[in-house]
């Protein structure tokens, strides 16, 4: 195993995507924003579907928003390009449908699980343990299930489909995301573990 | 430092971690994690990829993924320890208290459950929340809106019949 973790840095270091160091420093990045916004807890994003807070919502729409007109931004000025993942429909509603599930039952997605571990949450490292399962049983059955996951419809974004207008879109989608997200109410659960961490 | 952020400063900062790896001034690639963790699985379990077609497929992208976790952890684990100071060793959430039950082996059934319909339908779409809400949405990806919709519209119904409100008898 320690050779295919040794592996697995090296494959990094030769990709091109960032030195091993980057990487390390995006994800240590992203975690920390994670916990600092308290994303990782089950209250939040368990609590969002469940309409007892408003906060995962807010802060996706946010993102997405900044983000949507930022990446437009850098791909103009030829600093980044758009890798936009294929739509294959079968895969994609089954797999949104079990993932939703998930979601909703953990209270966290595939990267809040380890900020929610790195906390002490040993109902969330028992999820990473599950996920670990769920990786390896798909990785297996994998030659069956490839069958199943069509058709596939291509790397589309929303311009290709309404034939061009992309600032237009862009603009148009960030700018309901922002305001949507501002218009939200907070809904904030009051967890009265946290109380007791305030020392 | 403050020990919680609001959602528009974490919604900020998400945005520009977005900006510096999507950029080819960091790594030229939008951020995903559900690669990751089925890579290291594969990494756990010993699933070669000359042996397993899935494990070839995703070679580079879940190895870089893998590498961004390790990082997602101490970053976590910092912020717990010194900024939010929230780092203890807990079992059950509040809310999956008050609206489940105080069963530790049930949250831990339930989660192992839920861990493995996670990462197993991420990779079946493709993506996750990360991958697909967050890099997708932002690239206006029409298969980035399809998953945002259909799971959360799946965990809003799964989670009406699944958390039923207890009844209060104060």
């Amino acid at each position: 195993m320690i050779e295919r973790i040794t592996h697995m840095f090296d494959v990094v270091a030769a990709q091109g995507h960032g030195s091993v160091w980057t990487v390390l420093f995006i994800g240590f990045c992203f975690g920390a924003v994670i916990l600092w916004s308290r994303l990782d807890k089950f209250e939040k994003m368990a609590g969002f579907m469940i309409f007892e807070d408003t906060l995962a919502p807010r802060m996706a729409m946010m993102t997405v928003a900044l983000s949507g007109v930022g990446f437009y931004a850098l791909v103009q000025g030829g600093v980044a390009e758009y890798q936009v993942k294929p739509t294959l429909l079968g895969g994609l509603l089954v797999g949104a449908v079990l993932f939703g599930m998930g979601l909703v039952i953990l209270g966290k997605c595939p990267s809040a699980f380890f900020v929610s571990v790195s906390e002490g949450r040993v109902d969330a490292l028992v999820g990473v343990i599950g996920g670990m399962v769920g990786g390896a049983v798909f990785t297996l059955t994998f030659p069956w299930i490839k069958q199943l996951m069509g058709p596939d419809l291509g790397t589309i974004r929303l311009s290709d489909v309404l034939g061009g207008y992309e600032l237009t879109i862009v603009l148009l989608l960030s700018l309901i995301l922002f305001v949507v997200a501002l218009l939200i109410p907070t809904v904030d659960y009051h967890d009265p573990a946290d109380e007791n961490q305030k020392r | 430092m403050p020990r919680k952020i609001p959602w528009w400063a974490g919604g900020i900062l998400m945005s520009l971690l977005f900006f510096f790896t999507f950029s080819e001034w960091g790594a030229g690639r939008p951020i995903g994690a559900s690669t990751g963790m089925a890579y290291l699985s594969e990494v756990l379990f010993g699933l070669d990829a000359d042996a397993h077609e899935y494990t070839a497929l995703i070679e580079t992208s879940g190895a870089w993924e893998g590498v961004m976790l390790i990082g997602v952890f101490f970053g976590g684990l910092f912020m717990s320890l010194f900024v939010t100071k929230t780092f203890h060793i807990s079992t059950i959430p509040t809310l999956w208290k008050t609206r489940k039950n105080s069963s530790v082996p049930s949250r831990m059934v339930w989660s192992f459950i839920a861990g493995f319909l996670l990462v197993y339908g991420a990779r079946l779409a493709g993506g996750c929340n990360a991958g697909h809400i967050l890099s997708g949405g932002s690239q206006t990806a029409v298969s980035g809106m399809i998953f945002t919709v259909v799971a959360l519209g799946t965990g809003m119904i799964t989670g009406r019949f699944f958390y039923k409100r207890k009844k209060s008898c104060a």
